[in-house]
């Protein structure tokens, strides 16, 4: 990880049950999830889990049903308590802090955004967007003056007064979309936040949220069950099953070198081309004959017109211009290859 | 196939042995009931502890009534509790009785329109005239009074313990009993303690109310906020709010439906029971209908009747309309200021103009003519009245009644008792009932609970020969149900006293009146909840019949009615409960048995009595109540267990 890291998790667990301890030396002793459960009566929520998330990161968790998201994101923001391990935010120990601190780090710091929108049905949506601020004890003119900006900016302008079972799926979630943003946090947490809303609202809500965090650069943590959307906001993928992470790693990496089969038995089903970037593919070399040039981040489909054009090596260079190698046919042949 | 039975067969195999035991078991009992029959030739336990329970208490009401002045537990507290609540109940009423008396109508006409239903308005508008055009307005005036101070401490003390209820599983633990217990008392019983300590009048009649009427505000608040959706509360924690403001701007707003619906409901049971509390010689409606009954003059019973009746309707739709308020469409704030301003321009000009007390010039006289359709309807519908009572009397209380305390031996009544909880339930709960019953016994109430038991048992009869029938036609027929629910909504409304007046008006007094009136009230559940069973079993089982080729006929009794069954005898349970209350109550009107004794207890301050007879009443309620129920839960489909 380079750069500045804003979410810090190391070695968290989570046991549902009466007797932590001896599920988790039964899981160090090589039991499974369904071995510890039979024997303790114990669940494994979350298995030693650690990772890193980089200030303006979207770092995305994804896996089955079950497979610990929740739990996971519920420990990390402290809405379950961690059975051994730290969340460090910012340098501070969330796991260790007393409630008044939490407290005054969740109305500064972090905002969560919940799968079933978890909206306030009894205030309208301004007053929904405004709680955070109402909370801290911020003066009603200044709340509302910085939640009409934010109700503006996630395109609810006009619907202030309502309530918010007076909107559809798609407009509740932007209220809670913008209920977590008007705080300002450094940090969001969104579990599954449009699971629950149909395909066509579920990809204009995503391609929103791209927008947004292009201006904002929030540090994000993003659950998710979906591939294709992790693919889509995710900086970096965390593939999670029975608690732990099976491998962690940007959309390529994952693509390109699953470390499990796990792991491959979802990129199977990913349309490569559209996901892979020329980087992927890069060859050591300094230009093609013809004076072609792609750029870096240039998708495999979009690399297309210019292969089928040109036989020989195409010139790669970077956001900056610099050249940076090259690609031809053979390589992006070989990783569009279904069966890898 | 592995070794490992399938869930079905292994519950064939218990269902196998459970049956070939089950013969076995009955020969016991019957062996049993032989052999104690032969043993024992006295038909009631002897009452060697007669004394043993109402003595030392009788004792100590005599020392609490000689130290009312001076102990410090009555000068300290129970002294200045009381007053603060006479204080309270002085100021409303006069409050009330210094309001010109068409505001209060208009303000029920202003909160119902509010919904837009002017109809709804309209009726209750009238209703809440009524009273003051047949002379009972200050009659009101104080019953309302007294309902006013009783729902309000009810919700003072029920609403924060409710809430505390629903944050703190230890509390929830520790009042569950109590509230079950409380709901399972008939309401006179606790008018006995209450009696003791407070005295006699007003503020005992208020406090009675609020033991009553406290159980739906306690468990409706805890129920409405365990309901606020778990997302809710954690998006609230998520913004760093302290459990107060979570509690506050999240959970009880959102809590406020179920919170209302418990208000509402507090109000109603407030009502049902003020009636009753008359007895401590609190006056009011109550008194009214009492005072009218014995002194034979029914028409004005009727009207005072109807006036309890068109109260409750009152509460009832003011009560909801504030309740299910869609939140979405809150008063405009013009209709709350013309509203108040109205009120208030009411007010003044009647202060000013002297229109205060209702017209007399108004009061419709409907007594005499109604006094005059009673007894030609006493003398001239005999034809079936008479055969009716006569079939009751003569044909099962009385043969029951000599069954149970002239034939059978006592130890027999216990063994089999006992017997019956033990199958049904456990070993637990007849321990229970045979410890129980003996002590009922011992006390000397033998006799007269068997008779009670007797009256109960009848009601129960017929009420649940009427309601499972009517009910499984409700459940499968929309328009036989559709024209069933204003009916039982309107009875369910009105409170159980009022359903002894019509009925004795064509019976007299006696036991008859007290059971048809327990009929009337408790068929009402009855219908409901049976309908509500049929309705609810799932359709696909239904569709599932009949493609087998089930005619209606198979699929009623092979399907609908086995899977309704354990909702059906939670409506047996309930019809039980409302009978059991209902009987108490009639022995105000020559019911005799408990009833009579409770009254009397109640009435001339014989608390040792009143302990006596309360013991023996809430004995019953918790053996029947206990049976039902391990009868419903056994009818259950078995559940997969994890
Ligand atoms: N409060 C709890 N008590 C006991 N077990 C729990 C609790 N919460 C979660 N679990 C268990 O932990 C495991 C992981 O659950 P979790 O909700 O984190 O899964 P998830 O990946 O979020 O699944 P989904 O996609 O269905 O939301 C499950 O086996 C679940 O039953
Ligand atoms: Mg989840």
């Amino acid at each position: 990880m380079t750069g500045d890291v804003c979410l810090s998790v190391e070695h968290i667990w989570k046991v549902f049950g009466t007797r932590p301890d001896r599920a988790i030396e039964m899981v160090g002793r090589g039991a499974t999830r369904e071995e510890v459960h039979q024997a303790t009566g114990c669940t494994i929520g979350v298995r030693d889990v650690s990772f890193d998330v980089g200030r303006g990161e979207t770092f995305v968790v994804m896996g089955l049903s079950g497979s610990g998201k929740s739990t996971l994101i519920r420990c990390v923001s402290r809405l379950n308590e961690v059975t051994s391990g730290r969340v460090v935010l910012d340098g501070e120990d969330l796991t260790a802090m007393s409630d008044d601190q939490l407290r005054q780090v969740r109305r500064h710091k972090m905002s969560m955004v919940f799968q079933h929108f978890g909206l306030f049905p009894h205030r309208r949506v301004i007053d929904n967007a405004a709680y955070g601020l109402e909370i801290q004890g911020v003066d009603k003119d200044e709340r509302y003056e910085r939640a009409n900006k934010v109700l503006e900016v996630v395109g609810l302008r006009g619907w202030e007064q309502s309530y918010p079972q007076q909107l559809s799926g798609g407009m509740q979630q932007r209220v809670g979309l913008a209920r977590a943003l008007t705080v300002d946090p450094e940090i969001l947490f969104f579990d599954e936040p449009f699971s629950a809303l149909d395909p066509l609202i579920r990809r204009d809500m995503q391609d929103e949220l791209i927008r947004l965090q292009e201006t904002l650069q929030r540090t994000i943590v993003f659950i998710t069950h979906d591939f294709a959307e992790a693919i889509k906001l995710g900086d970096r993928i965390a593939i999670m099953k029975d608690g732990a992470f099976d491998q962690v790693g940007t959309a390529t990496q994952l693509i390109t070198d699953p470390a499990t089969d796990y792991v491959q038995e979802f990129t199977k089903e990913i349309p490569k081309a559209k996901v892979l970037t020329t980087a992927a593919v890069l060859k050591p070399g300094r230009g093609g004959p013809n004076g072609r040039i792609v750029r870096l981040d240039d998708t495999l489909e979009g690399l297309l017109p210019a292969l089928l054009e040109d036989e020989s090596e195409i010139g790669v260079e970077d956001s900056d211009g610099k050249t940076v190698g090259v690609v031809d046919r053979q390589a992006v042949a070989k990783a569009l290859e279904p069966d890898r | 196939m592995t070794d490992v039975l399938q869930p079905t067969e292994v519950a064939l195999a218990k269902e196998e042995t459970r049956r070939s035991r089950f013969g076995w078991w009955w020969l016991a009992l019957l062996a049993g009931v032989v052999l104690l029959q032969y043993l024992v030739s006295s038909t009631a336990v002897p009452p060697l502890w007669d004394t043993a329970i109402s003595g030392p208490i009788d004792q100590f009401a005599t020392w609490a009534r000689e130290n009312r002045q001076i102990h410090p537990i009555f000068t300290g507290f129970f002294i200045p509790f009381s007053a603060a609540v006479d204080w309270g109940l002085t100021t409303i009423e006069a409050f009330l009785k210094w309001l010109p008396w068409f505001v209060l109508p208009l303000v029920v006409f202003l909160v119902i329109f509010r919904t837009g239903n002017w109809k709804m308005a309209t009726v209750a508008t009238l209703s809440m005239v009524y009273p003051g055009l047949v002379g009972l307005w200050d009659t009101t005036m104080e019953t309302l009074s007294l309902m006013a101070i009783a729902v309000l401490i009810a919700l003072a003390i029920g609403i924060p313990l409710g809430v505390l209820a629903a944050r703190r599983p230890s509390v929830e633990r520790l009042i569950r009993p109590v509230l079950d217990a409380m709901q399972t008392i008939p309401a006179p019983v606790y008018f006995i303690p209450v009696v003791l300590f407070f005295g006699i009048r007003r503020v005992p009649a208020t406090i009675a109310t609020v033991i009553y009427s406290l159980p739906p505000a306690v468990r409706l608040t805890t129920l409405g906020i365990q309901g606020v959706p778990q997302q809710s509360v954690e998006a609230s924690d998520m913004f760093g709010s302290t459990p107060r403001q979570t509690l506050f701007k999240v959970q009880l707003p959102m809590a406020m439906p179920t919170i209302m619906t418990g208000i509402n409901q507090t109000i109603m049971m407030a009502l049902g029971i003020v009636v009753l509390a008359t007895l401590l010689g609190a006056g009011g409606l109550g008194q009214e209908v009492l005072e009218a009954l014995n002194q034979r003059r029914t028409g004005r019973g009727l009207a005072a009747g109807l006036a309890i009746v068109a109260v409750a309707m009152v509460l009832d739709r003011v009560g909801r309309s504030l309740a299910f308020a869609d939140r979405t469409r809150p008063a405009s704030r013009r209709y709350v200021f013309t509203s108040l301003l109205l009120v208030i321009g009411a007010i003044i000009v009647g202060r000013a103009m002297g229109w205060v007390t209702f017209p007399e010039v108004w009061e419709v006289s409907v007594f005499d003519p109604v006094d005059t359709a009673v007894r030609w309807g006493r003398d001239n519908l005999s034809f079936i009245t008479r055969p009716v009572n006569d079939f009751i009397v003569a044909g099962l209380l009385i043969p029951v009644r000599d069954f149970l305390t002239l034939t059978v031996a006592w130890p027999v009544l216990l063994f089999v008792t006992g017997f019956i909880c033990w199958r049904l339930k456990g070993v637990g709960l007849a321990i229970f009932s045979i410890f129980a019953l003996l002590l009922v016994g011992l006390i000397g109430m033998w006799a007269l609970s068997l008779e009670t038991l007797t009256q109960v048992l009848a009601a129960v009869v017929i009420s649940v020969a009427i309601a499972i029938p009517v009910g499984i036609w409700a459940g499968r027929n929309r328009r036989v149900d559709a024209a069933l629910t204003p009916i039982l909504d309107a009875l369910q409304t009105i409170p159980s006293f009022v359903f002894i007046i019509p009925v004795i008006l064509l019976f007299t007094v006696g036991q008859v009146p007290g059971i048809i009136a327990a009929v009337l009230y408790a068929i009402v559940p009855g219908i409901r909840i049976t309908a509500l069973g049929i309705r609810q079993v799932p359709e696909e089982s239904i569709e599932a019949s009949q493609t087998f080729g089930a005619t209606p006929r198979q699929t009623m009794f092979g399907v609908r009615i086995p899977l309704a069954a354990p909702t059906i005898i939670a409506a047996v349970n309930q019809v039980i409960m409302m009978v059991l209350a209902m009987v108490i109550i009639a022995g105000l009107v020559g019911g005799g048995a408990l009833g009579f004794e409770t009254v009397r207890a109640v009435t001339r301050g014989e608390t040792g009595l009143g302990f006596e007879v309360g013991i023996s009443i809430v004995v019953m309620a918790i053996i029947l109540d206990r049976l039902t129920y391990a009868w419903a839960m056994r009818l259950q489909p078995p559940t997969p267990s994890h």
